[in-house]
């Protein structure tokens, strides 16, 4: 019936097709390029002040000091990026109708799906895993330059710290890709991120302060990056490393399951 | 081939698509022809698996669209003027999509020559004008060099000479074989560039038929008439049964018989005759008479001239 110049070549197109033109659509977006490579400076930039804000000071300072989260400070800046980053992944790709013509090529819903979660998923997490060790050495050497305590990777829970905080702002991509997915709107998707993430522990420190514990901030500076357990004293108490990653990745997968069942189901 | 089945989608409470059934054959351009808002993009959404249908189906080839082997090789879809990213370059937008299905990359050059943006292809695609956007989008659906191809409203935004090309290349890839789909409110369009026609409105199916049925079927015959003798060929007419109008520039308007009758009545009755011609109902014509029921938006008074003569 229908003549082609092309033949068809045998088989379908497949789960690696989908991932290939992901990776070339970041790829191809000056934006990408921009808002990682401003992460990186900000980034950088938080922990050489936090790090250098904390030489010089009397012996009794440094009870408590944790050299290694100091150090890990700067991945806050990576936090914001990767829930910008996460929603506009998808967002922008309804606000220019772009998915029309990705549907098109790959109209297989949980395919699309798969590959786009997986692109995203993978970009960041090797991006923040790289920040976290660039942040963590930096940061260290500051501290150990101007005589402060400061920590190696082979310090108790230092590695497990600076692995964890790069996989945590990979899960809170996820968590804001979610959203993405639900509202198709770059505002509404980046509002609902900065809500949770940023304005949602301050009206919780109102309501009930022990649950703050429960909120990805907390989480990420008290459990993740932290090896070393705050004084006695404190009304929060911090979920542990484990249990903290988890209820990340617990938070990530609600909002892209809403995300991905009304993806599935609805309109283009 | 395009089978579409029984096809329904609501939206709320509105029905935008009722019940339509009809075939797109390969080889011929059909015209995809209703007022605004009759359910023509909804139906070629459907058809491209964009908009999931309440009930009934839309097939191409036997196959629903989510299940094509390789969707772009199999069918190329323009189904809006602008589906790409703003600041990705035209070039990369279209390596995007090749790579989604194993297209080779040699063919994005093809396609940009084809649409003629080859000097504009390292340009980001949000600086383009609505007719290269629509450039763009036809060369999107051509890298596949697909067998089925649906363009929604395609000489949108074009200037005059993209109009004709477009209109050529229609023609072409219908000529060599390949199923095409061309949707329009622009029934001038269509009269110069379909073989078939699909005329919907409101969402159902008004008529599927060939170009030149349409207008034989609908439509009122008449005959124009220019005659010195004016009162005898009136007396005359009327005596056959005919009816007769009066014409703006004094010639007369005569239905109820044809041209070959009047010109046997005038030998008959010794009438002199200046002028006889047969007036054609136009596309346009036909489609106001069978639609005129069906229009889901029109202006609140007949008095905008405007708005009359857009449409």
């Amino acid at each position: 019936m229908s003549q082609t110049a092309l033949a068809l070549p045998p088989g379908r197109y497949r789960f690696s097709n989908a991932v290939r033109s992901e990776v070339a659509k970041i790829a191809t977006l000056r934006s990408t390029v921009i808002t990682l490579g401003l992460t990186v400076v900000a980034g950088l930039l938080v922990t050489g002040l936090v790090t250098n804000a904390a030489l010089g000071h009397s012996p009794g300072y440094y009870m408590g000091f944790d050299p290694t989260s100091e150090a890990l400070t700067g991945l806050i800046v990576a936090a914001l990026t990767g829930g910008v980053f996460g929603a506009l992944l998808i967002t922008a790709e309804y606000s220019s109708g772009t998915i029309r013509a990705t549907l098109a090529a790959i109209p297989r819903r949980p395919v699309l799906l798969g590959a786009k979660t997986g692109v995203t998923a993978a970009v960041m997490l090797v991006f923040c895993e790289l920040l976290s060790f660039v942040s963590f050495f930096l940061g260290e050497a500051i501290l150990s330059g101007g005589g402060a305590p400061s920590a190696s990777l082979g310090s108790p829970g230092a590695l497990r710290a600076v692995v964890l905080t790069g996989l945590f702002i990979a899960l809170m991509t996820l968590m804001s890709f979610g959203f993405g997915l639900i509202f198709r709107s770059t505002a509404a998707a980046i509002a609902s991120f900065v809500a949770v993430v940023f304005v949602l522990p301050l009206v919780m420190h109102g309501i009930s302060e022990p649950d703050v514990r429960y909120l990805p901030t907390q989480i990420l500076t008290d459990s993740v990056m932290r090896t070393v357990r705050q004084g006695p004293g404190g009304v929060i108490h911090p979920l542990s490393p484990t249990v903290g990653i988890l209820l990340m990745a617990l938070y990530a997968a609600v909002a892209m399951g809403a995300g991905a069942l009304l993806f599935l189901r609805r309109d283009a | 081939m395009i089978t579409v089945h029984s096809l329904t989608k609501r939206y709320g409470a509105t029905t935008a698509v009722d019940q339509l059934t009809f075939e797109v054959p390969p080889g011929v351009v059909t015209g995809f022809l209703g007022p605004n808002g009759s359910g023509k993009s909804t139906t070629m959404r459907m058809i491209m698996g964009l908009d999931i249908p309440e009930s009934g189906t839309a097939l191409i080839d036997g196959q629903v669209y989510s299940e094509l082997a390789w969707p772009m090789r199999q069918v190329g879809g323009l189904l809006e003027a602008k589906a790409f990213h703003p600041t990705r370059t035209a070039r990369n937008h279209l390596r995007c999509l090749a790579l989604a299905n194993d297209i080779p990359l040699r063919r994005v050059d093809e396609v940009l020559d084809l649409v003629g943006l080859t000097s504009v292809a390292g340009r980001r695609a949000g600086k383009f004008s609505l007719g290269m956007g629509q450039r763009l989008g036809i060369a999107a659906a051509l890298l596949g060099d697909p067998g089925v191809l649906l363009f929604d409203e395609p000489v949108n935004g074009l200037d005059p000479e993209g109009i004709r090309w477009v209109r050529n290349l229609l023609r072409d890839l219908a000529a060599e074989g390949r199923t095409v789909l061309v949707s329009s409110h622009l029934i001038s369009e269509m009269a110069l560039t379909a073989d078939r026609l699909v005329v919907i409105g409101r969402g159902r199916l008004i008529a599927e038929t060939g170009v030149a049925d349409f207008v034989a079927r609908s439509g009122t015959a008449a005959v124009r008439l220019v005659t010195p003798d004016v009162a005898a060929f009136s007396a005359a007419l009327a005596a056959e049964g005919a009816s007769v109008g009066a014409g703006e520039d004094g010639s007369l308007t005569v239905e109820g018989l044809t041209a070959p009758q009047i010109g046997d009545l005038a030998a008959r009755d010794r009438l002199r005759v200046h002028e006889l011609v047969p007036i054609l109902a136009s596309l346009e014509d036909a489609f106001m008479e069978l639609t005129q029921d069906e229009v889901e938006y029109r202006p609140s008074t007949n008095a905008g001239v405007a708005a009359g003569a857009k449409e």
